[in-house]
């Protein structure tokens, strides 16, 4: 679904921050990018979300070349959909007219449709439809942010730090939300994490980058059980549930 | 007195049709311009260029707009690389850039002179022709704010808030911020335009003295002192502004003060009504309506 090979990218005039990193995601599955702080991993979901123009390789969703396509191209003619890290709710539009927002493209009988399913799979939402976005609390924003890239129904979910400044019981909401959605939907999900642990829970495969490169790649459950890893990139002592 | 009035309220009117220019880009879309002045020049001088050549006196209007659109787009352009606020500085930089050739260049411009004689609108209806000229500029004003309230309610008017608010997140979503931005540039072109083209038939005169950049600071504060992002605000903004500018001499004559006082205070009343405004009403007199996707 996702192949991305050779790529090569950075801001600006500076250096290459991914030095040759070639990666793919398919149907069905989670794949999760870990590593230390600076490695690389945020850069290389947004140049294949599109934010970033690889300097060199190629991107491919589902056989297509998306190498030089923007972002805003991708969510509107290649069923892609993005949950940024940060600032990813409009805080003066409420949840519902935020969750909306994604379904532009839609009949109006099918956003409402899709609207309704979404309120039936995320409760806490639909009790909260007609409040500001600002006034949810972090995780809350989260989900809001999900169920508004789920409701045009992407192929292909890219997500950048889910947990990001979340509560562990928060976390644990916002993962099972997101393994949910691969169970249910058989989505391609791209998901860039610091809380490695977490992440390997409910992924199927990871990348672990260093330096720009990757240092690794795995399946998610060989991972957790590998001593080297746990030590040099995913925190040490720290054990899975 | 009472043309006084009339005349003040006629700038004003023609102000806010302005104001209203630089709320579409400013307010709703974030865009920081503080080159409008010249998009508005492209107005005065295209009134000019017609009287000049022989062309009939409206043609004028279309000339300027066609300037000001390509200037419009050349501003869009460049925000495609630049952020907010080196955009602001290069747009500050590229009206003033105009206003230098403009003075410098005589054949097309008249230079440093201007160029005078253009027809006064209902010249022929004296003594009533400054009611009917402040009677079009305020059926001017109000389509102008009727059709930037439609706008800014619309589809594509909750597209430009979202590109103020969180463009990164708006992109995500699947908006194209380098079409909304170009949208944005050519209608209020055209409107800032459109007050330029009015303007030069109402002094009859059009000089690079118009295109200083204290009138785009005198329409920033009118859009802050107003209400930024509130269309009804940013007119009373203009005409708040406006009559406090004008007048300025009587309160010097009132007090005895010596001539230099009229245009300082006027500086001051600009400079000090931001800067007051800024501090401690930021969202000015009339705020903006936040929430929902429609009525804000």
């Amino acid at each position: 679904m996702i192949e991305a090979k050779d790529i090569r990218a950075g801001y600006g005039d500076g250096a290459d921050i991914l030095t040759g990193i070639s990666l793919s995601a398919d149907r069905r599955e989670i794949v999760t990018i870990l590593g230390p702080n600076g490695c690389g991993k945020s850069t290389l979901l947004k140049t294949i979300a599109g934010y970033v123009r690889p300097r060199a390789g190629s991107i491919t969703f589902g056989g297509t070349d998306v190498t030089a396509v923007p972002i805003h191209e991708k969510v509107r003619h290649h069923k892609v959909g993005y949950v940024p890290q940060t600032d990813n709710v409009f805080g003066t539009l409420t949840v519902a007219e935020n969750i909306l927002l994604g379904a532009r493209q839609l009949a109006k009988a099918e956003k409402e449709k899709r609207f309704a399913a979404l309120m039936d799979q995320y409760p806490a939402l639909a009790g909260k439809k007609n409040r500001k976005a600002s006034a949810l609390s972090g995780g809350e924003r989260q989900i809001l942010s999900l169920a508004r890239a789920l409701i045009a129904g992407p192929e292909i979910l890219l997500l950048d730090e889910p947990s990001a400044g979340l509560s562990p019981l928060m976390m644990h909401e916002v993962f099972d939300a997101i393994g949910a959605i691969r169970d249910s939907e058989g989505m391609c999900i791209l998901m860039v994490e610091q809380n490695a642990f977490e992440a390997l829970g409910i992924a199927d495969r990871a990348y672990v980058l260093s330096l720009g490169q990757v240092a690794m790649t795995a399946k998610a459950s060989d991972l957790l059980e590998d001593p080297a890893m746990r030590k040099l990139y995913l925190g040490g002592e720290v054990h899975a549930e | 007195m009472f043309d006084f009035f009339i005349h003040v309220a006629s700038i004003a009117c023609l102000y806010g049709v302005l104001a209203l220019s630089l709320n579409l880009q400013a307010g709703f879309t974030g865009l920081v311009n503080f080159g409008l002045i010249a998009l508005f020049g492209c107005g005065t001088y295209g009134a000019a260029l017609a009287s000049g050549m022989g062309w009939h006196p409206l043609l004028g209007l279309p000339a300027g707009i066609a300037m000001a659109a390509l200037l419009g787009l050349f501003y869009a352009r460049l925000g495609r690389k630049l952020s907010s606020d080196y955009w602001g500085i290069a747009t500050l930089s590229i009206a003033e850039i105009i206003r230098i050739s403009v003075t410098n260049e005589q054949a097309l411009t008249g230079g440093a002179q201007g160029i005078s004689g253009l027809p006064l609108l209902f010249a022929g209806l004296k003594p009533y022709d400054g009611v009917a000229r402040l009677a079009l500029y305020a059926a001017v004003l109000a389509l102008v704010w009727l059709f930037c309230q439609r706008l800014v309610k619309s589809a594509f008017g909750l597209s430009m808030k979202l590109m103020r608010e969180e463009p990164q997140l708006a992109r995500s979503l699947g908006y194209d911020l380098d079409r909304i931005r170009r949208v944005v540039m050519l209608v209020s072109a055209a409107i800032a335009a459109f007050a330029g083209f009015l303007y030069a038939h109402y002094l009859t005169f059009v000089g690079p003295d118009q295109l200083v950049s204290p009138e785009t600071f005198l329409i920033w504060s009118m859009v802050i002192i107003g209400g930024i992002a509130n269309n009804r605000g940013v007119i009373a903004g203009a005409f708040l502004m406006q009559f406090a500018m004008a007048y300025v001499p009587f309160v010097k004559d009132a007090l005895d003060l010596p001539t230099d006082f009229v245009a300082a205070a006027r500086l001051i009343i600009v400079g000090g009504g931001l800067l007051a405004f800024l501090l401690w009403r930021p969202k000015g007199l009339f705020p903006e309506k936040v929430g929902g996707s429609n009525g804000r």
